[in-house]
Order: C-alpha cells, then sequence, then structure tokens
C-alpha cells in the first residue's frame, strides 16, 4: 500500500494541475477574507465580523479540494493512463483506496496552508481596521479546525465522484452543479433534512459563529461528512473492481 | 517459455457478442499474429487476456494464470494497447518512473528502455509534443520496462508511416530473437505477413483459423525478365510452379526469391523485377474473415 500511494504522489507531481487547483485555495480564502471584512463596514465603532465568521472560508474553500480528488481520479480515465495503471496493479480497490488517502492527506494539507493564509489575512485585515486580533478565540479556532477536516474530507469524496462517474468533465460539472444549485433544490424539498445533506454538513463543519443558517451541530457535521466520505469510497471501490476498463 | 491460451472466451455486451468462444493456444518464444478486420473481437480479447474485461465466459491465460494472479505482472507480460494514454502534461521520462515505481523496478529500467526505443533525447519533454510515432514508442518502453517474456501490442501499426513501420518490424524481430513471446494484432496482414511464425484469424468474434503462416496458403513471387520461358522451364525443373500473367512476367509457388534470383544469375537470365507478393496470403486472409456465417 506504501508503494501505492507514493506512486500516486509521484503522478500528481509529474502534472502542473495539481499544484494549480491546490493554489486556489489559500488564494480564495485569502480573497473570501478581504471581501468580507472590506464590505461589512467593520471599524473601530462597530465590530460587525466575528473572527471565526472571516475564517469559515477555510472551510469554503472545499470546493477546490472536491475538484482535486475528482482530477486525481478522473483524469486517469480522461488521459487514458488508467489502462497503465490497471496493468501494474491489477488489484483496482487497493488502486483507488490509495487515491483515497492520499487525496484526503492533500486536502489536509490544503485545509493547513488554507488556515495559515486565513488567519494571517484576518489579523491583518483587524489591525488595519484597528481591532486587536484574538488570538485565543476558541471559536475561531474550532472554525479553523473544522474548515481543514471539511477540506480532507471533499477531496475523498471528489475521488469517490471520479471513480464512479469517471468522466472527467461531466464529474466536475456534475458537482458544482450539486453545489451550486441542486442540493439547495433538493434542501427545500426534504426540508429539516437539509442539513443532512453534503454540503450542509461540510457548512456544519466549518461555519463561523454567525451562520444564521439551520445546520447540524459541529460535531454532528463532522460524523455526517466523514459517512459520506466513506460511502462514496466503499462505493468508488467496489464499482471499479467490477467494471470493465474499455 | 511462457505461452497464452484462451479458452472457450466470450463476451457479450448487452445483446451483442464481441467474442464468442474464442480458443487458440500462442506457443511461448514466438511471434503470433492476431488477425482479423476491425470489429472482429481482436481489441476486446486482449483486453481480457489482460484484466481489464471481465469474460461473460472462458478464461485467457498467461503461462497457465490469469493476468490479476500474476504476481508481478510487469516483469511477465509487457502490453501496448491502442486505448493506452498518457497524460499531455507529463514528461515521457516521469510516465515510465510512476510504472517503474507502481511496478517496483529498479529507476535504471527507465533508463534503459528510453534507450532501447530511441526517445532518450525526448525523454524530459512533455508528451503533449510527441509525435505519433513517439507515443508508440513511449508505450513500447512502458511494455518493455519489466523485462518481460510476453508482449501483447495491440494494432501497433496504426497511424505509422513507412519508416515506423520498419522500424516496428526490426523491433519485434529483436524482441522476438531474444525468446519472447509475442503476440500483435492488426486489420492489416500484409502488415504483418514477414513477422510472424503463427497466426490467430478472427472474424465476428470467432475463431477462424490458427496455425503457422505457411498453412494459410502458399506465397508466391512476381518476377519479370524478358526471358520468361527459359526462366519458367528452369524453376519448373526445380519443383516450382509457373504461371504466366503476362508476355514477359511470371507467378511462382514453391520457390522463394532469394532461390530464383540465385538460379537465374547462374544460367545469366536478367531480372527485371523480383518480387515478394503476399497474394496468396491475402486472397485466404479475406476468403477466412469474409462473410465468416457462409465460409
Amino acid at each position: 500500500m506504501n508503494t501505492l500511494i507514493r506512486t500516486e504522489f509521484l503522478k500528481l507531481r509529474t502534472v502542473r494541475s495539481p499544484w494549480i487547483i491546490l493554489g486556489a485555495a489559500p488564494l480564495l480564502v485569502a480573497v473570501g477574507i478581504s471581501g468580507l471584512v472590506s464590505s461589512s463596514g467593520i471599524d473601530a465603532r462597530n465590530p460587525a465580523v466575528k473572527q471565526s465568521d472571516a475564517l469559515a472560508h477555510v472551510g469554503l474553500a472545499s470546493l477546490v479540494t472536491l475538484l482535486f480528488g475528482i482530477v486525481a481520479m478522473a483524469g486517469e480515465y480522461r488521459h487514458r493512463t488508467i489502462t497503465d495503471t490497471y496493468l501494474t496493479t491489477p488489484a483496482r480497490g487497493r488502486v483507488v483506496g490509495a487515491k483515497l488517502v492520499l487525496c484526503a492527506a492533500a486536502g489536509a494539507v490544503s485545509g493547513l496552508i488554507s488556515a495559515a493564509i486565513g488567519l494571517a489575512a484576518a489579523a491583518i485585515w483587524w489591525s488595519a481596521k484597528g481591532f486587536p486580533f484574538a488570538w485565543s478565540d476558541g471559536e475561531m479556532w474550532r472554525t479553523v479546525g473544522g474548515g481543514i477536516a471539511w477540506q480532507a474530507a471533499f477531496a475523498a469524496i471528489g475521488v469517490g465522484v471520479g471513480a464512479l462517474l469517471r468522466n472527467l468533465v461531466g464529474a466536475i460539472a456534475g458537482a458544482l452543479a450539486w453545489i451550486a444549485l441542486v442540493e439547495g433544490l433538493v434542501g427545500q424539498l426534504v426540508g429539516n433534512f437539509a442539513r443532512w445533506l453534503p454540503f450542509s454538513a461540510g457548512q456544519a463543519l466549518g461555519a463561523g459563529a454567525n451562520s444564521s443558517q439551520h445546520l447540524l451541530p459541529r460535531w454532528g457535521g463532522g460524523v455526517v461528512l466523514a459517512v459520506y466520505a466513506v460511502a462514496f469510497a466503499v462505493a468508488a471501490m467496489s464499482v471499479s473492481v467490477r467494471r470493465d476498463v474499455a | 517459455m511462457t505461452g497464452v491460451s484462451v479458452r472457450g472466451l466470450t463476451k457479450h455486451y448487452g445483446r451483442v457478442t464481441a467474442v464468442d468462444d474464442l480458443a487458440f493456444e500462442v506457443p511461448g518464444g514466438a511471434v503470433t499474429g492476431f488477425l482479423g478486420p476491425n470489429g472482429a473481437g481482436k481489441t476486446t480479447t486482449l483486453r481480457m487476456l489482460l484484466g481489464l474485461v471481465r469474460p461473460s465466459a472462458g478464461e485467457a491465460l498467461i503461462g497457465g494464470r490469469r493476468y490479476a494472479q500474476l504476481e508481478r505482472p510487469r516483469t511477465e507480460v509487457g502490453a501496448v494497447l491502442e486505448a493506452t494514454g498518457f497524460h499531455p502534461g507529463r514528461r515521457g521520462r516521469d510516465h515510465l518512473r510512476i510504472l517503474a515505481r507502481g511496478a517496483g523496478l529498479p529507476g535504471r529500467r527507465v533508463d534503459e528502455v528510453l534507450d532501447r526505443v530511441e526517445l532518450t533525447a525526448a525523454a524530459d519533454r512533455r508528451v503533449g509534443g510527441y509525435s505519433l510515432g513517439m507515443r508508440q514508442r513511449l508505450g513500447l518502453a512502458a511494455a518493455l520496462l519489466g523485462d518481460p517474456g510476453v508482449l501483447v501490442l495491440d494494432e501497433p501499426a496504426n497511424g505509422l508511416d513507412p519508416a515506423g513501420m520498419a522500424a516496428l518490424r526490426d523491433l519485434l524481430r529483436a524482441l522476438a530473437a531474444e525468446g519472447r513471446t509475442i503476440l500483435v494484432s492488426s486489420h492489416v496482414l500484409s502488415e504483418v505477413a514477414q513477422t510472424v511464425d503463427r497466426v490467430v484469424i478472427v472474424s465476428a468474434g470467432r475463431l477462424r483459423f490458427a496455425g503457422p503462416v505457411s498453412e494459410l496458403g502458399e506465397r508466391s513471387v512476381t518476377v519479370r525478365t524478358p526471358q520468361a520461358a527459359d526462366l519458367a522451364s528452369l524453376l519448373e525443373a526445380r519443383g516450382g510452379r509457373v504461371e504466366a500473367t503476362g508476355e514477359s512476367s511470371l507467378e511462382v509457388r514453391g520457390v522463394d526469391a532469394e532461390e530464383i534470383g540465385r538460379l537465374a544469375a547462374q544460367k545469366g537470365i536478367a531480372l527485371s523485377s523480383l518480387s515478394e507478393g503476399g497474394t496468396a496470403l491475402e486472397a485466404a486472409f479475406l476468403r477466412l474473415t469474409a462473410a465468416p456465417e457462409e465460409a
């Protein structure tokens, strides 16, 4: 398994797209925090934004790690390298497993970098606006931790989506459509169950204190997202083992 | 030497039967041509042999084992498939490094196979900038990484220019001379006729012929000479069967081109052309692959 994970790591290192995708996450976090602060009318008399709300952007960048996971898996079908991959390792479930482990780890690293950039951006804005930045804000750290976990989980889910759909363009379009539109529509249909859907579970895990949405508790969001990740992983591995590679 | 055996191999796609109860043996250490028109089921058969496609029935074995049962598949079987691809943004050398690492092969093998297919100079360029011939060679390099005893090549001649084709033939001969078992598919008999020892011919998913090329039909030689009558009687005396196809041209069976040239030179007969034609082979191939229900 160690060999397989290192092989998958070499695959990611030898092309440019994973680096570009991972670089986008911290960038989006910094832009998001800057936008929030500059649009909220925060000043010395009006602390309109909580630190945890700014750092909630760490979790929102999980959209990027979702794409990362999809590209890592469905990209093999797109470029038809999957044939050589399975000729080298006929045990396909282990190949998918190695991708899941590696992408979850890459998602966590992306989360850590996003958190570091996000904290730095927030601290700079706060001091620019004349507020002391409270490094001991427990809610902020829980938001950051939840955001990192969300990024890791969505990377793994991305691998699952990529293995199930195999069509790179279709998988990316489907994932974006789900987050931008479909989950909202389904959420309206199912009412109170909406908070159990994947993006809502992620929001519960990584949202700040001011979130107005009706979400699961933070730990609950974490458990639900972990269940989704495991379910996608199991489905991806069993389907990949059975299907023909043509 | 490791051989390949296919037994009762069948693949249905919905109501379409792509491969129909196929059975043949590929002896070790020989070059076997796997021939048939497009859509005959060659690629599906090879993909089943390599464990990529699950047979509906039957089995395809390499040295008595299914591909998935091979302990270190890259060291036993090398394959160049049509559908094999490369990431356009990845360098050729990196593509091979990935395969070597996954297969537990030492990094120096990457340099060795790059040299073997003469791709070393381009190894550090991204594959997106490779020509078709260079991609073919990269695919071959990948197949040779583990120094396997069995090579499976699916339509390797497709899209190659004449120089590329000649290079491919030379490489196949060299690989065969090293004692490897080679199974090479093609839809054009003449591409492989000079290289293969045996042929397996399929059409519409079913076996039409399996055996040595010589059993398929006799090779004929076309000779043009102003002294056609003299040459004809000379060759007939040597057991050849000669047919006059024109005033100064003969079609000869039973005596090969080298022998004809030698005999003519001895007797001072001038030849204006001497060519090995695959006419008989081609005719047999067409007969075997056309209208499979009646043949």
